[in-house]
């Protein structure tokens, strides 16, 4: 049977006869509950990661008091804080865009981690466009930003949307292009194959390691830089820029609509590092585990362990360069996009393909 | 396109990476370095011995003169005692903070340099009333204290000696 690990652990312990639909909806909810989890827990650990990170650049200490060691139930504290303040929507904003916003914004980040292989045999849905879907999914954020600023009723909200709308728009090209390489070398768009090519070498045939390295290094920066870009985050948060905009899209939501958006941030990045981990960085793969004999339990708990420790150091990249780069101005975030990264990107394209099809000839 | 603006092309991209690196390695640097926060309540700061914070008085010491509260811009020191022969007998001495700027001018004219600034500054109280300090209390310096005193009158000679920077 097809299918994730959840439904297989499902069809194993149900009784035998028990309907196909019933087991495939009762592995989504499953599936939906461990993802939302997932992405709170991640997201607590983020902020409190990006606050402790961001008072040690600024020679401070950041958090320290709440839950006694180094403030780590901070966000604890201001996620409980979030989901007891008023809920407000105000008497001009539309009803339906304002409420879909926030609920189609989260969507998004949670369909992503979806097609994100974990671990082996720990990965919701393997399919064949993988790549493809998270790209797709995650420019539905897009739309959600849009409709967040025009249902606001807000000038500032309606600037920082029609910025995430220019900005989106320039950096998905880049964002695509730059993940072509890799889609080359491994010639796959499933986000699972391309992390088993990687396993070569005793676990570290990283793509940034292989013998396409000189192609590999540029896109993964590429590729991160427009991430950065694509999620909003700082030198690239125009769509927020809390100087001038107030907030941005989100001015005027409050509570728990607001939290949706702030969960949002942090699973985007988690994802894009997530998937930068598993076409560059090896995926799950790590050094000395062709030990493990392949039926153990230790491979995929290790390689789960590889693959967060992987994407968290992303992350932690992520926050290292919020807390140290200026925000840009919007003339030069499109500057940056359209005659610098879209024309590297293209190049780094037309290497790679060339690169790949001597390979091929060979 | 030419190849001037090719050149200015890319040299705004290695300028912009460099520049990224470069910061980066900054910030770096600064996140593994020691964090100077000072965890207040905790801790209290160094305040590096000139500090003009709440007085204090040796009062076995003070004369009953009067200099420090004729010398006062604001008037805020009050003082009240009896003389019995050379024996005196204090029934008050008040230094009022509702006023008090903190301007160290009642201590100069001290003749028995008896009247100082300490190193105490947390005056908060909810009572407007609580800010006139009744400076007969005093009850001495601490030893550390006055290990520091010490200390910053042997600097205060060694520079008036010529020697320090
Ligand atoms: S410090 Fe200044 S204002 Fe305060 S009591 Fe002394 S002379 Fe008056
Ligand atoms: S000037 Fe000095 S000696 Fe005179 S009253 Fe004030 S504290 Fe006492």
């Amino acid at each position: 049977m097809d299918g994730n690990f959840i439904s297989h652990l499902l069809s194993a312990s149900l009784p035998p006869g028990f309907p196909f639909w019933g087991l495939a909806l009762l592995a989504a909810f499953l599936g939906a509950l461990c993802v939302v989890g997932f992405v709170s827990i991640l997201a607590l650990v983020s902020v409190w990661l990006e606050r402790k990170i961001a008072g040690h650049i600024q020679a401070r200490l950041g958090p320290m008091r709440t839950g006694g060691w180094h403030g780590w139930s901070q966000t604890l504290a201001d996620a409980i804080k979030l989901l007891t303040k008023e809920d407000v929507i105000l008497r001009g904003a539309d009803p339906v865009l304002f409420r879909l916003a926030p609920a189609l914004v989260m969507g998004s980040a949670l369909a992503m981690f979806a097609v994100l292989p974990f671990a082996p045999g720990v990965q919701f849905a393997d399919i064949d466009l993988g790549v493809y879907f998270l790209l797709a999914v995650a420019s539905l954020t897009t739309i959600g930003v849009i409709m967040a600023g025009w249902g606001s009723n807000n000038k500032w909200s309606l600037y920082g949307a029609m910025r995430e709308a220019a900005q989106a728009t320039s950096y998905e090209i880049p964002l695509a292009l730059s993940l072509i390489p890799p889609i080359l070398h491994f010639g796959t768009f499933s986000l699972l194959s391309a992390t088993e090519q990687q396993s070569g070498w005793g676990g570290m045939q990283w793509y940034i390691f292989s013998d396409a390295f000189w192609v590999a290094i540029p896109s993964f920066f590429l590729f991160f830089t427009a991430a950065l870009a694509e999620n909003k985050r700082a030198p690239f948060d125009l769509p927020e820029s809390e100087s001038e905009l107030v907030a941005g899209f989100h001015t005027e939501y409050s509570g728990l609509r607001f939290a949706f958006f702030f969960l949002e941030e942090y699973a985007a990045m988690f994802a894009a590092s997530a998937v930068a981990t598993a076409y560059w960085l090896g995926g799950w793969n790590f050094p000395g585990m062709t030990f493990l004999s392949t039926g153990s339990l230790w491979l995929p708990i290790l390689g789960a362990l590889a693959f967060l420790l992987k994407a968290m150091f992303l992350v932690c990249v992520m926050i290292w360069i919020r807390w140290t780069l200026p925000r840009l101005r919007i003339d030069q975030v499109m500057t940056l996009g359209w005659k610098y990264l879209t024309p590297l990107a293209l190049g780094i394209m037309v290497a790679a393909a060339g690169w790949e099809a001597w390979r091929a000839s060979l | 396109m030419t190849s001037s603006a090719f050149s200015r092309w890319w040299r705004n991209l290695s300028d912009g990476v460099i520049s990224t690196a470069r910061g980066m390695r900054i910030t770096l640097r600064t996140f593994l370095r020691k964090p100077v926060t000072v965890q207040y309540p905790d801790e209290k700061p160094d305040l590096g011995g000139r500090y003009r914070g709440i007085h204090y008085l040796e009062q076995d010491l003070c004369i009953y003169c009067d200099a420090c509260a004729k010398a006062c811009p604001v008037d805020c020191i009050e003082m009240d005692a009896t003389r019995h022969g050379k024996e005196l007998e204090w029934h008050a001495f008040t230094l009022d903070y509702n006023r008090c700027m903190l301007c160290e001018l009642c201590v100069y004219p001290c003749p028995k340099d008896c009247i100082h600034q300490g190193e105490e500054y947390a005056l908060v109280t909810e009572d407007r009333e609580d800010m006139v300090r009744d400076l007969l209390t005093w009850k001495g310096l601490t030893e550390e204290q006055k290990q520091k005193v010490a200390e910053v009158e042997a600097l205060k000679a060694q520079r008036a000696a010529g020697g320090g920077e």
